[in-house]
């Protein structure tokens, strides 16, 4: 790692970024023009995010909020837990002195935000051993925080054993290097047998337990239901977007996709979220009452599924792109809940998780019940072409959301989706959507350049006659 | 080297397979090391260990398995989409690692577009990531459905009575391989890495009680072997990912070693790796199988399974470790940078390298970094 | 004092250097062939006859680099890993940490003061971090790959190649030219991301004072400096004879230990 990046705090850097950020609000456009004058890289986002009126203010007020938790955890006699994007949050909140930090989200704000994106993380976590191979989405962050340039880590926490070896390897690699305690929940390929069911439930007391034990805190039960009817609350406004997401044209901004699921992965079942989720449900009813696209030129010319997630690898530059050709982003596995409600879950018993606040046992069930549906652990964890995994997740909503095509970013580290991407390709063109795999790292420009990977956008969208 | 042996390690179809075929013996192909074999033997089905040597490209492989992956599974793949193991009847695919259970699903598209490259019955075998509590008592119902769905397809039945002689059959076999590795750590060395190895693996590919035999004899005669292999060689031990291939440990011999051990999901682990006759035959194969923690895709067991590897390295009087991984292989493309960091807290030299699976086409570059790393062990050149 | 030999027989270059009394008395380098037995009876013939040596003087030869087993005039093969080690060693006492990148690879070696090597690694990947990516990206922009250290020096903007893999920084280099950058600050660009990727692999082997370099990228000022600035250590450098001779002073240097440890021995 470049000796001087040692000066900076990773954590710092983005609260106070968000500080200065959540300010804005109050600004008028003549200094907003300013900032964004000074600001090249970190306006990549900003940019966007504030054309998006009031949720922007609320979506930066929520990331200081999380990281001036980080920050100030050791001072507040706080443990810090290292987890995963696929794992709710909200049970750490239920516990007073325990913070999560969610390695993905660092990496991908590093990789948005910064000059050279993430990429010196990146390669420090080589220089320490860990494998240069894996997944991108880890590395960027995770090479921070193992150079002691981000928060102190206490414990490791997550939930992708059986879905995806590199993230669970990358979060073991990270407690081993730390020596910090570790805890791993486990998937079996079945979603939903009453067998696995069990399985997840057992699963995740283990994981109660070994919170309890290296937090010294016990579980407090009000806390957790509060935690909990929150996140009730999120449900029901994230369905409602996820409803008016399928009106043609579709009302929904695409830089909301990432704003949701962003906010979803670090602040589940808090107030801010919540707030967060009303602002843009205001918006997003506005615009679906006057028939308007979420788009800023307001035309919809194509309306595109994302198979597995975004690329960051350069700002907010794919979100743009879509802006540009008029192609409605239509969510992408990131976005999807499969809370009971859900609109676009099939009825099939087992598939949708339910929260049920009636006592800890139940409370903590469907806590079990939501990680084991959260993205990728619901999605792909057991054969592409099983009931309820990839193909005919993407399928029914390619369906729902009336999709014109597909497209697959991704990181060469997910051994687990390259390893089908082509099947899944193959079936989803045999069914009548066009669809394309880019071959890019969606946190890591140096593998393919944003010019290369539009390049190869723009002839899919052309030689498909997809605008 | 026994010539049954080197056939065994070296071809894909062998001999003894052919006669188990004439005979009109049933063959299932599996993936990994956590499934377990005996009840095959209980239903007199011959279980061989898929591998990927002779794969010599992967164009085929290469239309399902998209890039960035693992070449192991790609070369299974391959070669099952030209032909080579047309002599299956079934194959069961496990959750080695995620690129080695989409062997599934990629192998039975294959099949659908290549006829007769895919067996008639796949099975997948669901195993946990953790060794203890509610997921030994997962494993152990895996087990059962393995065995329900052999019965199923097969028409034979595993009572626990064949089931219990096929583990009493197949522990003798562990016994003996116990006995190889033992003898393969005294000093002076009888058997060369290479020539063990051969042996390991032919273990896994032929049927029992001839290998089991043979392994006797080699036992035998290395007992009374003369030779001293080991004089002026450095002593090696090889840990990392799924290696099928003999062929690399004879490559790290050619740079003046011995290998004296592995810790490759090949062979056995210790002198207790069997499985407990005296138990409840799925408990005791559970027991067996799950435990002990050698693969890394076990997470959160790191510290047992590096105790146990430094163990082994020790017991072995090996002067240097080859830590190998196959590119895109995380799990122990990362572990092996913690084993380095531990091997060297422990005074054990040690040397990473990233290699592809496949026929050795990298042979100048892997054997310049172990002619290096002898040169390192020996640290001064001598005449 | 005897006279002995080292060959080192390379990707791109194949060289031969002779020694007598701690003293270089020859030195000649060659491109290589694609058989390297016969690129070393070539650099071992063209030495013969600048030096006026005959082969029969010299009494121990050593072979290193690829092929070096099929040299049949040699007495013994060592890995280039050693010769580098020892080579660099004998000309910087101080050195610890040597950085080779060769044609087609790169190597970190990390020694003892003794000159035991204590360890190693080598890049396993890719072209980016070798040679090969410089000559590719000379070829790109139409200059000798020489001149890519000479003209980064006067690099006032270096571009920040956005790219690793050599393959794809070649269409990013065309892009600049195209966009009218400076050459001098393309040439920066390209030295930087050599750099980054080479001190990727150097941290990973936990540095020591004094760090030199051999090989030919050790004659590009550009990458070392750029290699100084992002490892924070000041590389010493070889000036004493060229960089890409280093692997076949080592293995003459242990052709001279064969013969000192013969001699004391009989």
């Amino acid at each position: 790692m470049r000796p001087e990046l040692k000066e900076y705090n990773l954590d710092k850097l983005f609260a106070g970024t968000f500080m200065v950020a959540r300010n804005l609000g109050s600004s008028t456009p003549g200094e907003i023009k300013n900032v964004l004058k000074y600001t090249p890289y970190v306006g990549g986002l900003l940019e966007p995010v504030l054309a998006t009126g009031k949720p922007s203010i609320t979506f930066f007020d929520l990331f200081y909020d999380y990281y001036s938790n980080i920050i100030n955890a050791e001072e507040n006699g706080k443990k810090v837990v290292m987890t995963t994007f696929c794992f709710d949050p909200s049970v750490f909140y239920a516990i007073d002195n325990l913070v999560p930090v969610t390695l993905e989200i660092g990496t991908a704000l590093t990789t948005m935000l910064w000059k050279r994106g993430s990429s010196d993380f990146m390669d420090y976590c080589t220089e320490i051993g860990f494998s240069e191979t894996g997944c991108s989405s880890q590395r960027g962050a995770m090479g921070a925080y193992l150079a002691g340039l981000g928060a102190k880590i206490d414990l490791v926490a997550l939930n992708m054993g059986g879905v995806c070896d590199t993230n669970a390897n990358a979060y073991n690699f990270a407690a081993q290097y730390l020596d910090i305690p570790y805890f791993g929940l486990d998937y079996p390929s079945e979603l939903t047998t009453e067998e696995v069911r069990e399985y997840h439930h057992k699963d995740y007391r283990g994981l109660i337990n070994f919170l309890q034990e290296n937090t010294g805190c016990k579980f407090d039960i009000n806390r957790l239901r509060e935690v909990l009817e929150e996140k009730k609350k999120q449900d029901v406004l994230m369905n409602e977007i996820e409803e008016m997401q399928r009106l043609v044209p579709n009302p929904v901004p695409g830089i909301y996709h990432i704003m949701i699921y962003a906010a979803r992965y670090i602040y589940s079942g808090k107030i801010k979220f919540t707030k967060l989720l009303g602002e843009m449900v205001d918006v997003v009813r506005e615009n679906a009452k006057n028939g308007r696209s979420g788009l800023k030129n307001g035309v919809e010319k194509n309306r595109t599924f994302l198979v597995y997630i975004d690329n960051y690898a350069l700002g907010t530059a794919m979100f743009q792109w879509f802006e540009k050709k008029g192609i409605s982003h239509m969510g992408n596995i990131l976005s999807r809940t499969f809370s009971q409600d859900a609109p676009y879950t099939t009825g099939v018993p087992g598939t949708t998780y339910n929260i049920d606040t009636t006592n800890l046992d139940t409370m903590i069930d469907s806590l079990a019940d939501i990680n084991a549906r959260m993205p990728m652990t619901r999605t792909i964890r057991g054969p592409y072409d099983a009931p309820n995994m990839w193909l005919e997740d993407s399928l029914s909503l390619a369906k729902q959301y009336s999709a014109d095509c597909c497209l697959y970013n991704g990181t060469p580290g997910c051994r687990n989706t390259w390893s089908n991407v082509k099947l899944l390709s193959r079936d989803l063109e045999a069914m009548g959507y066009p669809t394309h795999i880019a071959y890019g790292d969606s946190f890591d420009p140096r593998v393919e350049t944003w010019e290369s990977t539009e390049t190869r956008l723009e002839e899919f969208y052309q030689i498909r006659g997809l605008l | 080297m026994k010539s049954e042996f080197l056939e065994a390690a070296t071809q894909i179809e062998i001999d003894s397979v052919q006669k188990w075929k004439q005979n009109g013996g049933k063959i299932v192909g599996y993936t990994c090391s956590f499934m377990p074999v005996e009840p095959f033997h209980a239903a007199g089905i011959l279980p061989v260990r898929l591998r990927g040597i002779t794969a010599g490209s992967m164009e085929i492989s290469d239309s399902y398995y998209g890039p960035f992956v693992c070449s192991f599974p790609k070369a299974l793949l391959q070669l099952a989409g030209t032909g080579h193991y047309h002599f299956l009847d079934g194959a069961v695919i496990s959750n080695g690692c995620d690129t080695l259970r989409r062997l599934d699903e990629c192998w039975r598209k294959m099949g659908e577009d290549i006829k007769g490259s895919a067996p008639p019955w796949f099975h997948y075998f669901d195993v946990p990531h953790k060794p203890n509590g509610h997921a030994f008592d997962w494993y152990k119902n895996q087990v059962k459905k393995l065995i329900t769905a052999i019965e199923a397809q097969f028409d034979v039945e595993i009572t626990a009575s064949k089931l219990k002689t096929a583990i009493k059959n197949q522990n003798q076999v562990r016994k003996l391989l116990w006995e190889l590795e033992r003898l393969r750590r005294e000093d002076p060395v009888k058997i060369s890495g290479t020539e063990a190895y051969a042996a390991i693996i032919a273990g896994t590919v032929m049927p029992l009680d001839r290998y089991r035999d043979s392994l006797s004899e080699l036992i035998e005669d290395v007992r009374t072997r003369k030779t001293d292999i080991g004089k002026n060689k450095k002593r090696l031990f090889i840990g990392g990912s799924v290696c099928d291939d003999f062929e690399l440990v004879s490559l790290v011999e050619q740079s003046d070693a011995v290998v004296v051990g592995e810790n490759v999901c090949f062979g056995v682990r210790n002198e207790n790796d069997r499985v407990r006759e005296t138990k409840e035959p799925l408990t005791a194969i559970t027991e067996k199988y799950l435990s002990g923690s050698v693969c890394p895709r076990m997470m959160g067991w790191y510290k047992q399974r590096a105790g146990m590897i430094i163990d082994k390295v020790k017991q072995t009087h090996a002067d240097g470790v080859i830590l190998q991984n196959i590119r895109f292989c995380d799990l122990h493309g990362s572990e092996n940078g913690l084993l380095e960091r531990d091997l060297e807290k422990s005074s054990v030299p040690s040397l990473r390298i990233e290699r592809e699976h496949g026929p050795l086409t990298e042979t100048g570059r892997l054997k310049m970094r172990f002619d290096a790393f002898v040169e390192q062990l020996v640290q001064s050149v001598s005449v | 004092m005897s006279i002995v030999a080292g060959f080192d027989v390379g990707s791109l270059t194949t060289k031969a250097i002779i020694l007598k009394n701690k003293k270089i008395l020859g030195a000649a380098m060659i491109r290589s062939g694609p058989r390297p037995v016969a690129s070393a009876a070539k650099v071992l013939e063209k030495l013969l006859d600048e030096t006026g040596i005959h082969q029969a003087d010299i009494i121990k030869a050593v072979g290193t680099g690829y092929g070096r087993e099929k040299i049949t005039f040699i007495d013994k093969a060592v890995s280039e890993i050693s010769c580098h080690g020892k080579g660099a060693q004998w000309l910087i006492p101080s050195a610890r940490t040597i950085i080779d990148i060769g044609g087609q690879d790169c190597k970190v070696i990390r020694l003892d003061k003794q000159g035991n090597l204590i360890k190693f690694i080598t890049n396993d990947k890719c072209a980016s971090g070798t040679g090969r990516f410089l000559d590719v990206m000379a070829k790109v922009m139409n200059i000798d790959v020489s001149e890519l250290g000479k003209l980064s020096v006067k690099s006032t903007e270096p571009i920040t190649f956005a790219s690793m893999c050599t393959v794809w920084a070649q269409a990013d280099v065309i892009k600049h030219i195209n966009s009218r950058k400076s050459v001098e600050d393309i040439c920066a660009g390209i030295n930087t991301a050599m750099a980054n990727r080479v001190a990727m692999l150097t941290n990973a082997i936990k540095i020591e004072n004094d760090i030199c370099m051999t090989g030919g990228v050790a004659k590009n000022a550009g990458v070392v400096k750029a290699l100084g600035k992002l490892l924070g250590c000041r590389i010493k450098q070889i000036k004493k004879v060229d960089p890409q001779l280093i692997g076949a002073i080592g293995a003459a240097l242990f052709a001279q230990e064969m013969v000192l440890k013969k001699s004391s021995s009989s």
